[in-house]
């Protein structure tokens, strides 16, 4: 028994050292006494535990009864040792303190490494969202994945300061993975002056989108329509067939297509959709 | 859905079509093609794969037009449609 005991318990045990000998200013050792007596039933069971609940109410323990040793009073009396004691319970203390600042600091990390990993996926182009090299020489060995029918919709939409009229050909389309298809978007220019679009799209379901590539279509460039000129725009698409590998695909059976039209003007900067 | 700020989904990161953009066919050149291949879809349902001839004619119009940069048409998967015929072109 050192220095080490716990202040609080220690006081509790004081506290209750006192229920028993109440008003009592007795020295040290014959305190000790009655712990030390062999047989300890000087009073009957339950007599002394109701002695004990009245008198612990009474006891504080926080209070500093000036005619009873205070309650926080290191176990010996020798200067060195109660040096010690001190010595260790400060130690004890900030070893505690560090010891819950690590713990706080790792709950912190941990919610932290979500934004800063996909920060470093998004300079490092990892994560899936880059597709490796899909070189046109795939194109050509690629087989289709003939069980595999995935509907692809079509859907157009237009800037509300264009004033295209701008819808898809067909509503939807049915297509296998390892497929090159071919679809149509149609654009009209009802004004009187010629205007300039440029346009970008989406595809949903997001991770879908990885597998969804565009051979050639209108997008990302501007695209002049003449006054009531009318024109039909074409895209040619296919699915990777790894798409039929892919677990998380299975469940997946219709891929919209998106196209958003927007006005070009001069330093115009092309809202790229996503979390960018 | 793309614009919601959901930490930590993958967002959908639009990629540019790898042959780049096809010119606007202006003059309609290959209409009848586009045409021919439109009431094929609506035929047979809007089945990609029975459709896939009146596609490459269509390809086919437009790079013969210049509008579309000349292809080996097995690079742009019609590998199985050109068959037997002897490939000519460039």
């Amino acid at each position: 028994m050192g220095g080490v005991w716990h202040t609080a318990w220690r006081r509790l045990f004081f506290c209750g050292w006192h229920s028993f000998h109440r008003g009592s200013t007795a020295r040290p050792a014959e305190r000790a006494e009655p712990f030390l007596r062999p047989e300890w039933n000087g009073i009957g069971g339950a007599e002394r535990g109701l002695r004990l609940l009245g008198t612990w109410k009474r006891c504080n323990l926080g209070a500093r009864d000036p005619a009873v040793q205070p309650s926080r009073r290191p176990k010996s009396s020798n200067p060195f040792r109660r040096a010690q004691e001190e010595e260790w319970r400060r130690r004890n203390k900030t070893a505690l303190t560090y010891v819950a600042a690590v713990a706080v600091g790792m709950l912190g990390v941990s919610y932290a490494a979500v934004p800063l990993y996909r920060l470093y996926c998004q300079t490092t182009g990892l994560g899936g969202s880059v597709v490796a090299g899909h070189a046109s020489d795939q194109i050509e060995n690629m087989v289709p994945v003939k069980d595999r029918i995935i509907k692809v919709t079509f859907n157009a939409d237009v800037h509300a300061s264009l004033q295209w009229n701008f819808r898809p050909q067909q509503t939807e389309i049915f297509v296998v993975p390892g497929e090159t298809a071919l679809a149509f978007y149609k654009a009209k220019n009802p004004t009187d002056k010629p205007v300039i679009g440029i346009s970008t799209y989406n595809v949903v379901p997001f991770e879908a989108g990885q597998y969804f590539n565009k051979i050639q279509c209108f997008c990302f460039e501007e695209q002049r329509l003449n006054p009531q000129e009318e024109v039909d725009m074409p895209v040619f698409f296919y699915i990777d067939p790894e798409f039929a590998e892919d677990p998380r695909m299975i469940k997946v059976d219709v891929i919209t297509l998106s196209y958003t039209f927007f006005e070009a003007k001069e330093g115009y900067q092309l809202p790229v959709p996503g979390y960018n | 859905m793309s614009t919601a700020m959901n930490f930590g989904t993958k967002s959908f990161q639009p990629r540019p079509p790898e042959k780049g953009s096809f010119p606007l066919d202006h003059f309609g050149e290959c209409k009848s093609f586009k045409e021919k291949f439109m009431k094929c879809l609506h035929d047979n349902y809007f089945e990609n794969a029975l459709c896939r001839n009146e596609s490459k004619e269509y390809l086919e119009c437009r790079m013969e037009r210049k509008l579309m940069l000349q292809e080996p048409l097995e690079k742009l998967g019609f590998g199985d449609l050109i068959g037997g015929k002897s490939e000519a072109k460039k």
